[in-house]
């Protein structure tokens, strides 16, 4: 039996997908526009060696469930709860008025009337993977218009999620019949959504309270818990993606879920380079792909300008500032994904031919390829067209402000080190913040009450980038990871006071060179400490009792502070150690 | 299709998480979990379709990977250094001992194949596992412990010698043509990963541009061309893999993105990969059982007995000897990959296979349990045992004046061990070192007067070292249990104990000592003073740092800095 055979055209696909990626990369296209084409070149388009099939299916079917999944993740309530409201209106206006309009232009450019059905319910605006990839990718996902734009995704998304099920379902004879399927879809999602909520109230924060301290098993337990969902979604006949997005949510609300999104996005990064790929595969061949081509462009562009007036229209009326409107609009100028997986649909139920669905496709890539440039640019064109914009500035719009730790203090790991000079750093910064990925210390910081905290290791992007590292004004690190403290070097604001701590002398070296401020070396402090300590036991027993008394009187201080913070369970602070007085 | 197997991952990973539940409750290694999760499934047959074992190897090639990347080649040298003579030691002596065992099996049960059989049963035997022994002993090796080091030299020495058992085993027929062109063969590879490292992989760097997404991708191309080429020389996957680690640099900006994704998508496939394994055992056979109750018998009982018996042999005390043996008894991860190897090449028969996953379970998950009976077991075997040989051996190894008196005893001979020995030295004041890294005999005969190599638990060391007519015992070793022992000895002298914790340091406070220093309580200290001088304007940051530099070269000239580059 041969061994990766079996997974050639996954392995060519990703090989491939590399090679364009880096090539994009020069051009500043996102690699997500690499992988579509990488489907392109590698399909029936092109030199059609690759097929849809198999594992190649399988794993784009688990990067699309994966997405949704960290889609989920990202979905703490507490952040979107000020905006569901206004959110919610902008889908239901930007999914019919939209809708309406890529209907006139189906028939203004003269398709059939079923063609026209299905052209205006697959052109969905907005793409999901897209601009959740681009916008994370930049940094955005969380300010203001980045949070829109994810809000609208998923009311859209559940939207689509019920399209999808309506075209899959084998007999929809009369209104009787759709209305009786809705009715089931609805149903479905909302127990799986409601046992998804109830978990992750009453189950998860014990669960995962005990497995967050184990990286590996923290993993293992997550993932279990979305493909549990998965499973419970492919049982009730909904898409497996709905049980991925519902196990995220319930996970979202946990403390340790920034931690968890550094977890699963490479497995999603490397899960969705096949699913994109495999939307390039399902073309059928290049006449097919351009059959409609010209009418593909002026469909793009009509839809790609409406659309932004519709989403800019939607969202200012709603009262947010016209740089959010702005920004929150043409982020979602691309033809959503769905399109195609609609498109490939219909295609399967014989309402329409090859040809359309190479109109949908080119549309979608025309649309994503120029969007990503736009999402890339979005600030700088705002800034060009600012002047112009100015005139739909009204009075009272929202503040757009999110609140952030701003020239504040962090500290990594919460230790003994640590500890001593937080109320120190207090003092001198207003904020401080601590980074540790053990539970028992996370707890220890929320009983205190008085810094703030994060939960992870500091080695995670998210985990920094929620500690706001970039804008720290004095950082302390008391890990001894030489790696840990040079990215922490590499990353801090150049103005920022750093200390780190080191094991070696070496490591102390190097750390200095890369712009450390102190060196913490705690075994040669100790060292040079316990040499004077008997040193002054041979010379001057007196002098000896004095000098160890401080410190003794500092262990005691701490351990009472630490049994002080745990009164009411006595003994916790000491690990159940006894005590003879 | 993809529906199917949909529904065998959400069985795959929902039992894995579930069973990693309990290994957590427990505090237990998840893999012999993962494996168990695998047998409890194993009836459902989604579960053992060829796709599912297609990413299962995908398990195998990211977790040889992994291990690649790991690899520092600077070190391997210091590392093989403390592991070659009891590894070989262990090889040549339980190596051929299973393999006639597996041999016998093999005829008594009419295997086909049977010296391929049984070759693979001794490489189950052989081999320790650095995954689940190594997780065991993190708080070991963090403790800079002699045991410690040496468990992880040992594992690290095993999954040497596993890549090249699996060069060997993947040649088509036992020709010496055959496996010299096999191992020609990984030889290129390896070279070919290492000429990537040097000269390959910053060009990726360079041209991802900072897309950390982009390294992370391409690391994983270079993982797929060294497979493809492994396959296509007929090479097995694994040192393909391996290789490919090799040529990834961990070092460079996205160092820490990579590497976790690496991570992340390894703990993925690594989880199938494990439950896939222990899905393809049905229920055993008589058999089955059998070698697998042998297979168990030897890792358990032989394989320690000869690690314990080298160490000695090498000089290492009796509790060290012990110690570094009890968590090198488990079935490696490689001796699994082995075996499905063998299985997809078909030259493994059932009852071997399912026989080496069984045992793997066992004792994998006896390590830990093992781990926490092991001082009884040294209490009431080992030290028994070995009384007479330990004190002649103190003895032998020892330099003490026997007239000292009112002297310090200085505890551990590492770098603060130094340091304090070197000011008694300057003040004139007699002391007498403990130590029991035999690698230190040769500095300390040349730099003190007095010293005792041997294990700082067993009271002969103490009574050797003079503990009665001490006036002071300073210990810079952070381990609670020696610490505790040090609080029961008979003596009037003071005792100056270290502690990681302050929460311990009040325990041992309690228990007798006259003071304990916590390092970090120390620098938390050193901490606070600094920040307020630096806010109150007293000092300067960039005079603090140039103090402190010069202090560090002051530091090093006295030969006060770390010797070797790992411990």
């Amino acid at each position: 039996m041969s061994e990766i055979a079996l997974a050639a055209d996954f392995a060519i696909i990703v090989v491939v997908a590399t090679i364009i990626g880096l090539i994009a990369r020069q051009t500043g296209q996102p690699t997500i526009i690499a992988y579509i084409l990488t489907g392109i070149i590698l399909g029936p388009v092109a030199f059609d060696i690759v097929t849809d099939e198999g594992l190649v299916d399988l794993m784009a079917e688990l990067g699309f469930a994966f997405l949704l999944f960290l889609l989920g993740l990202k979905m703490r309530f507490k952040d979107i709860q000020e905006i569901l409201r206004p959110v919610t209106n902008v889908a239901f206006g930007q999914t019919v008025l939209q809708t309406a309009l890529a209907f006139l232009v189906a028939w203004a450019l003269g398709f059939d009337t079923t063609e026209i059905l299905v052209i205006a319910l697959a052109t969905v605006f907005g793409a999901t993977p897209i601009i959740v990839k681009i916008l994370t990718d930049k940094d955005e996902i969380t300010s203001m218009p980045g949070k829109i734009d994810v809000g609208v995704l998923i009311v859209q998304d559940i939207y689509l999620v019920i399209v999808l099920a309506l075209f899959a379902a084998d007999d929809l004879g009369g209104a009787a019949d759709i209305a009786t399927t809705l009715g089931v879809i609805l149903v479905m999602i909302s127990f799986i959504g409601i046992f998804s909520l109830a978990s992750s109230r009453y189950v998860l924060p014990k669960l995962f309270r005990r497995v967050a301290d184990n990286k590996e098993v923290f993993l293992i337990v997550a993932i279990a818990w979305a493909f549990l969902f998965v499973a419970i979604a492919e049982g009730a006949d909904l898409s497996a993606k709905v049980g991925a997005f519902l196990a995220g949510i319930s996970l979202a609300q946990l403390p340790y879920s920034k931690e968890l999104e550094d977890r699963i996005t490479p497995i999603t990064n490397f899960f969705i380079l096949v699913f994109f790929a495999t939307i390039g595969l399902q073309i059928d061949g290049l006449n097919a792909l351009l059959a409609y081509w010209w009418q593909a462009i002026v469909a793009s562009i009509i839809l790609m300008v409406g659309n932004f007036w519709i989403m800019f229209y939607l969202i200012d009326r709603e009262g947010f500032s016209v740089e959010t409107s702005f920004l929150g609009s043409i982020n979602m100028i691309q033809v959503s994904e769905f399109s195609l997986i609609v498109g490939a649909l219909a295609l399967d139920q014989g309402l329409i031919e090859s040809d359309v669905l190479g109109y949908l496709s080119l549309m979608a890539l025309f649309t994503m390829s120029i969007s990503t440039y736009v999402i890339a640019y979005n600030h700088t064109i705002y800034a060009k067209l600012e002047p112009w914009f100015r005139r739909f500035e009204t009075e009272g719009d929202k503040s757009d402000a999110l609140s952030h730790y701003r020239d504040h203090a962090i500290a990594i790991g919460y230790d003994d080190i640590t500890e001593q000079a937080l109320p120190k750093l207090e003092k001198r910064y207003s904020q401080v913040v601590v980074i540790d990925r053990r539970t028992d210390h996370v707890e220890e910081l929320e009983q205190e009450g008085r810094y703030g905290y994060v939960f992870g290791d500091f080695r995670h992007t998210e985990v920094r980038k929620e500690a706001n590292l970039k804008g720290a004004d004095f950082v302390l690190s008391s890990s001894v990871e030489r790696e840990v403290n040079e990215a922490l070097l590499a990353e801090v604001a150049d103005d920022a006071t750093v200390f780190v701590e080191a094991e070696r002398i070496d490591d102390a070296r190097a750390l200095y060179e890369r712009g450390a401020d102190y060196v913490i070396m705690s075994t040669h402090l100790t060292a040079e400490k316990l040499a004077e300590y008997v040193e002054a036991h041979t010379t001057d027993r007196h002098a000896f009792e004095e000098a160890i008394a401080g410190d003794l009187f500092e262990i005691a201080a701490r351990q009472r502070r630490s049994r002080d913070r745990f009164t009411g369970q006595p003994g916790v602070g000491d690990r159940g150690g006894e005590h003879d007085d | 299709m993809t529906e199917q197997l949909i529904i065998a991952l959400a069985v795959i990973f929902v039992a894995a998480g579930l069973l990693s539940l309990v290994a957590n409750q427990f505090d237990l290694s998840p893999i012999p979990f993962y494996i168990l999760a695998g047998l409890l499934i194993g009836g459902f047959e989604y579960v053992t379709q060829e796709e599912v074992l297609v990413l299962a190897q995908w398990g195998i090639a990211f977790l040889v990977f992994v291990f690649g990347i790991r690899l520092d080649f600077a070190n391997v040298q210091t590392v093989l250094r403390d592991a070659e003579f009891a590894a070989s030691i262990q090889l040549l002596v339980v190596g051929p001992i299973a393999f006639a065992i597996g041999y016998a099996f093999g005829d008594l049960f009419g295997f086909g194949e049977p010296v391929r059989n049984a070759l693979y049963f001794s490489a189950a035997a052989v081999l320790s596992s650095s995954l689940v022994g190594g997780e065991v002993l993190r708080g070991e090796i963090r403790e800079n412990l002699v045991h410690g080091r040496l468990a992880s030299s040992i594992h690290f020495f095993d999954d040497l010698v596993a890549l090249t058992l699996l060069l060997v085993i993947t040649a088509d027929a036992f020709t010496a043509d055959a496996i010299t062109s096999q191992l020609g063969y990984g030889v290129l590879f390896i070279a070919a990963g290492l000429f990537l490292y040097r000269h390959g992989f910053q060009i990726l760097v360079r041209l991802a541009d900072g897309d950390g997404e982009l390294v992370l991708v391409g690391s994983i191309s270079i993982l797929i061309a060294f497979l493809a080429a492994a396959e296509y020389v007929g090479l097995s996957i694994v040192v393909g893999a391996f290789a490919a680690g090799i040529a990834i640099r961990d070092d460079g900006t996205n160092t820490l993105e990579v590497r976790n994704g690496i991570d992340s998508i390894a703990d993925f496939f690594g989880a199938i990969f494990f439950v896939t394994i222990g899905a393809l055992v049905s229920i055993p056979t008589v058999e089955v059982a059998l070698v697998a109750a042998a297979l168990v018998g030897v890792v358990l009982i032989l394989n320690p007995l000869v690690h314990t018996l080298a160490f000695m042999y090498e000089g290492y005390d009796s509790r060290t000897a012990f110690l570094a043996s009890s968590s090198l008894n488990q079935v490696s991860e490689f001796s699994l990959i082995i075996a499905i190897q063998a299985l997809l090449l078909g030259t493994i028969v059932d009852a071997v296979f399912e026989a080496i996953i069984l045992a793997a379970v066992v004792t994998m998950a006896l390590t830990p349990a093992a781990r926490r009976w092991k001082d009884r077991i040294f209490e009431l075997v080992v030290s028994r045992v070995f009384r007479k040989q330990r004190t002649r051996k103190v003895d032998e190894r020892s330099e003490v004046d026997g007239t000292i008196d009112d002297h310090v005893i200085v505890l551990g001979y590492g770098r603060q061990g130094r340091r304090i020995a070197e000011r008694l030295e300057e003040l004139d004041r007699p002391y007498v070192v403990i130590e029991n890294d035999p690698m230190l005999w040769d500095e300390l005969r040349a730099n003190c007067r007095s010293y005792v190599l041997g294990d700082a638990m067993s009271a002969y060391s103490w009574e050797k070292a003079g503990i009665d007519r001490a006036a002071l015992v300073v210990s810079t070793v952070d381990h609670r249990e020696l610490s505790e022992t040090i609080c029961t000895l008979e003596t009037d002298a003071d005792l100056l104990l270290r502690s990681e914790s302050s929460a311990e340091a009040e325990q041992l406070l309690d228990a007798g000592a006259a003071y304990v220093t916590v390092p970090n309580v120390v620098a938390g200290r050193e901490l606070v003073e600094i920040v307020e001088a630096l806010s109150t304007g007293e000092r300067e940051i960039s005079t603090l740092k140039r103090e402190h530099l010069e202090m560090l070269d002051a530091i090093e000239h006295a030969g006060f800095a770390s010797r070797y580059a790992r411990y």
